[in-house]
């Protein structure tokens, strides 16, 4: 296994987003800039526009790349045969093929976590754009496009080493931006507890790593070889499977392993620090924190815990520990009742949403409980609906937070009661904002609604109808508080009812996500049979 | 047998529903302030759809041996089994007619709502959409998509436009009715995964023979319950006079008139047509409940000083006699129930019109000891409200009168002790509607202010008459309503039937 000139192609994206990175930062620092208010913005503009132009040529390519659209003809001797020859190459590089040095998959899963955290980064940036940040804007951009870099590593991991490095490179970059607004009471507050929560959860991870690698060396020695040190998720499992998956030394690295992701995707017990994290960082930053970072921690256990642990798979019961699946009902369980329950006091917007995506990362383990199905079609239909599920969510958690980070900026604030009467004063904002929120409250027709259902059906599927129960009550509940915000725009009388004005970049990303959300909601059968494809790919 | 033809490549149903999305659209894009524009827009496709409604219902044939006409089906996410199915039979024509009905007379009672006239006929309208697209939905995954669009909007119609404790109304009505709809999920997924096809299509889920009788008891509960919680089921039944009282006019008449049958409709569409053993195992505990809504319901009514209150607790019990005629599970029965949906729906709408914009529009009070004499002032609408108080009490020669009858011969052959407990409920309704017309339209004026009100408007007087106009058509000649509903509900009384004879040999 060693690297091929052809394998070039296949991480065309990470390479193409690395560059990108490097650019920006370069550019920022290679110009010349005057110290006035009007050479800072507009040096935060330019560093701005090349972030998004370039981040919406990478997603490009990667649309054309992963042939979900459409498959480039063969040159037929036109005037556009260079086109076609270029399409027709990059798609060679598309999904497809055994992992590069056995370590990088480049699958449709891949392709479809690159798209969405390509895409996240991008009305990110469009929303950070709006949100006119002139502090050191170079960084602030590049930061954002390295931790999108190591977000796709991430979901294309299948070895332990990279799957680290990935989950690093995401986190630290995360770090310097959740803690970007200097000044700023709460910014370095939510910076220093992100990098504390976040090292401390690494070590966990580092350790449980460790772990599973002296299990394959001693299962190794065991049957008569030499003590080797397997890094591949996939050599795991090839040695993890029947008695030997019940071994203690494997069992613990394996908890270490989910614990030390439940940061990541921020499940109860491992979530404190996102309440302050959340209301804390720049309004754009917790948007792209709470979506695309949460999409990648998903898709890494995902991967991991199916390749690495398929033998220690057990079944989702609650009352006894038989395998990964019932300590992801478990915590699914608790993250149901605390993030939904924690929401309903909250008086502060952005925390009442931070409360609510801690909840949805309950419904979001529901669907990973039906890997314990033996049939490949229900284990199909589990993956498509984690990925579903992440697609949407992203996309309704992006939009609404961009909301907040107008109103933010418009307001000076985040509180629920600053957005009162809000239809009196931006009416499009407003219908914008209800629909995302109709979306995560999982009403139909939007997108919400199918992607609820999906996970519901997977949970009951795998057997764990009791914790659907306990999900769908939680829908109700949680139904509550997302009325909350209605009530606020919508009833409550506005405290003042002069106009509040969205900065164009900000609106073309909110409603690019609003868009999406409806349409995905009337017609989810356009992304479902790609989606399946790619789910079909991963649970083989 | 039918009365017109229609050319069948039209897609009848989804213009139905349709024919309320477009008006939405058109008034989202006129501006506030140009009301009557968006007062006529609203009130024009509103007849449309009524015409339509009623077009359909001339042209269903219930002779026919096939029960659903008027079908469509588009594939929407074939995968899954989900797909757009459209198609009426006997028992959800004269809903759909019902419906036209009630949003074209609350489209006419709205004509003097002011205060951000554009979101309110937007989401008036919308509301009324989703009722038409549950009544011709044959696929349960759409009827269930169709249900929480019906459900939402009332949270904003209630909130903004309310009165009384507007916003713990609107809050309570939606918790609730979104925690039916919870129960509702549940069944859905498990009657997903349970039966061996892999489909929402309601018309194959009902051939029992795909389910378990252990699957039928068990999930026939919360399916049923999930409904019966916007049907006003005791003891589910406490958000619906609040929510009523709090709602405006047109909403409590939608509400009320069409909403709580959207629940009635769905318990024996879905639990009772896909479970029918589940059905019979919980039919003594349905039957139960609803005696309690009937007897209950009314004596509350009895004490309330609240005009509205009343109404809304009559809604409660007479919703009760409806769940009561599925309880009884046989073809009279069941024919009695959706007959009285149909006509409960008419009549309370036509409560709400008088009590809401007639009477509280003008006096500003709901208080009985604060009203009175009122005939003198506005006769008609003492005129249509005695009309519709007769209809609900029961007395021949109104629409409320053949329901009750069926009802009642329907439990006589079921549960006879039953039958004979809820008559209580007769003679406690003639009571309190006899006391409310006589609380405030005869006895002495009791505010000389009165004198002076304003008179009845021409959109008032056209809506009174048609509801009233229906109740006595559909009393002299209940034919045109009872000829489809008995043709159609006969398969699902029949699977009663055969599953309550399993049911015997099983124990």
């Amino acid at each position: 296994m060693s690297f091929q000139i052809t394998d070039i192609p296949r991480i065309l994206l990470e390479l193409m987003l690395l560059l990108l990175g490097l650019l920006v930062l370069g550019s920022d620092i290679l110009t010349r800039w005057g110290r006035g208010a009007q050479a800072q913005a507009e040096r935060a503009r330019e560093a701005g526009q090349l972030t998004a132009v370039g981040l919406g040529l990478v997603f490009i390519v990667g649309l054309v790349q992963s042939r979900f659209l459409f498959t480039v003809p063969d040159p037929t001797g036109g005037p556009l045969d260079i086109l076609l020859t270029l399409g027709r190459n990059l798609q060679a590089g598309g999904p497809g093929g055994s992992p590069v040095l056995g370590a990088f998959a480049t699958d449709e899963f891949t392709m479809v976590a690159r798209l969405t955290f390509i895409g996240a980064a991008l009305l990110t940036s469009l929303l950070a754009m709006g949100y006119r940040l002139t502090a050191n804007p170079g960084e602030f951009y590049s930061l954002l496009i390295f931790s999108t870099l190591g977000m796709s590593i991430m979901a294309a991991a299948t070895e332990f080493i990279l799957a680290y490095l990935a989950l690093e490179l995401s986190s630290i970059s995360l770090y310097v931006l959740a803690g970007y607004f200097r000044e700023s009471e709460r910014s370095p507050e939510a910076g220093l507890k992100y990098f504390l929560f976040g090292s401390l959860s690494s070590a966990i991870f580092l350790y449980g790593i460790s772990l599973t690698y002296g299990f394959v060396a001693s299962e190794n020695q065991k049957a008569g070889g030499t003590p080797i040190i397997a890094t591949l998720f996939s050599e795991v499992g090839r040695f993890a499977t029947g008695d030997a998956a019940r071994s203690p030394l494997l069992i613990l690295g394996m908890l270490f392993v989910i614990a030390g992701l439940g940061y990541k995707i921020s499940v109860v017990p491992f979530h404190t620090w996102a309440p302050d994290v959340y209301q804390g960082a720049p309004p754009p930053v917790t948007a792209f924190l709470s979506t695309a970072s949460k999409a990648a921690g998903f898709l890494l256990l995902y991967r991991l815990l199916t390749t690495a642990f398929p033998g220690a798979v057990g079944a989702p019961r609650l009352e006894e520990f038989s395998g990964w699946t019932s300590v992801l009902a478990i915590l699914a369980l608790v993250t149901l009742l605390v993030g939904n329950l924690a929401a309903l006091p909250q008086t502060n917007a952005r925390r009442l949403l931070a409360y609510s995506s801690i909840g949805h990362a309950g419904f979001l383990l529901l669907a990973m409980l039906l890997w314990s199905s033996t049939s490949p079609v229900d284990r199909t239909f589990g993956t498509a609906a984690l990925i579903y599920y992440l697609i949407v969510y992203t996309l309704a958690n992006l939009g609404s937070f961009g909301v907040l980070a107008v109103l933010t900026k418009a307001l000076g604030g985040d509180d629920l009661n600053a957005m009162q009467g809000l239809w009196q004063r931006n009416m499009l904002l407003t219908l914008m904002m209800t629909i995302l929120i109709l979306s995560l409250a999982g009403i139909p027709p939007l997108a919400g609604f199918w992607a609820k259902f999906f996970v519901f059906m997977a949970g009951y599927q795998a057997g764990a109808v009791p914790l659907v129960t306990v999900a769908v009550v939680m829908t109700v509940v949680s139904l509550y508080y997302y009325l909350r915000f209605l009530k606020a725009m919508w009833i409550l009388p506005a405290p003042s009812t002069s106009p509040i004005s969205t900065p164009p970049v900000a609106n073309a990303a909110i409603i690019v996500s609003t868009v999406l959300v409806a349409l995905l909601g009337l017609l989810p059968n356009l992304i479902w049979g790609t989606i399946s494809s790619a789910a079909s790919v991963a649970a083989r | 047998m039918n009365l017109i033809d229609l050319p069948m490549n039209v897609p009848w149903l989804s213009l139905v529903w349709l024919s309320l999305v477009i008006p939405t659209l058109i008034i989202a894009l006129l501006k506030p302030e140009q009301k009557r524009e968006i007062r006529i827009v609203g009130a024009v496709f509103s007849f449309i759809s009524l015409a339509l409604t009623l077009l359909v219902y001339l042209a269903y044939d219930y002779r026919s041996p096939q029960q659903f006409q008027f079908l469509e089906e588009v594939p929407w996410l074939p995968e899954l089994g989900i797909n757009y199915i459209l198609g009426v039979d006997g028992v959800s024509l004269p809903m759909l007619l019902l419906n036209g009905l009630v949003i074209f007379t609350g489209a006419l009672i709205s004509w003097n709502i002011e205060e951000r006239a554009r979101e309110y006929w937007a989401l008036l309208l919308l509301l009324a959409a989703g009722v038409y697209g549950v009544f011709v939905s044959l696929d349960l995954f759409l009827l269930f998509i169709f249900y929480e669009l019906a459900v939402l909007p009332m949270y904003l119609l209630i909130g903004i436009w309310g009165s009384t404790r507007k916003e713990y109304g609107a809050m309570k009505l939606t918790l609730y009715l979104m925690g039916g709809s919870a129960f509702i999920i549940l069944g859905l997924v498990a009657v997903y995964y349970s039966g061996t096809l892999r489909t929402f299509d309601m018309r194959l889920l009902a051939q029992s023979a795909l389910f378990s009788r252990d699957v039928q008891i068990i999930f026939f509960v919360p399916l049923f319950l999930g409904f019966a919680v916007l049907a006003g089921m005791f003891p589910f039944h406490t958000w619906s006079p609040t929510g009523h009282v709090a709602a405006p006019t047109a909403v409590s008449m939608l509400h009320a008139g069409v909403l709580m049958k959207l629940g009635s409709y769905g318990c024996l569409r879905v639990a009772m047509w896909i479970f029918p053993e589940g059905a019979n195992y919980w039919l003594l505990p349905i039957a139960i409940a609803a005696l309690i809504n009937a007897v209950y319901g009314a004596s509350i009514a009895m004490t309330q000083r609240d005009f509205k209150f009343m109404i809304g607790y009559s809604s409660v019990s007479h919703m009760g006699l409806t769940l009561m005629g599925l309880a009884a599970a046989n073809i009279i029965g069941i024919t009695g129930a959706v007959l009285q949906m149909f006509a409960h729906g008419v009549m309370t709408a036509l409560f709400f019109a008088v009590v809401g914009r007639m009477v509280y529009d003008r006096t500003h009070t709901r208080q009985f000891p604060e009203l009175g004499g009122l005939f003198n002032v506005i006769p008609f609408a003492a005129i249509v409200f005695i009309i519709a108080g007769l209809s609900s009490m029961g007395m021949p020669g109104l629409a409320g009168f053949w329901a009750e009858f069926n009802i009642f011969m329907g439990m006589w052959q079921r549960f006879p002790l039953i039958a004979v407990l809820a008559g209580i409920s007769i003679p406690i309704t003639a009571g309190y509607i006899l006391l409310a017309v006589y609380r405030v339209f005869f006895g002495e004026l009791k505010n000389p202010e009165f004198r002076r009100l304003p008179g009845l408007t021409t959109p008032e007087y056209v809506a009174g008459a048609i509801l009233a106009a229906v109740l006595i058509v559909s009393g002299i000649y209940p034919a045109y309503l009872t000829e489809p509903i008995e043709a159609s509900v006969r398969p699902i009384a029949e699977a009663l039937a055969r599953a309550g004879a399993l049911g015997m040999v099983g124990r």
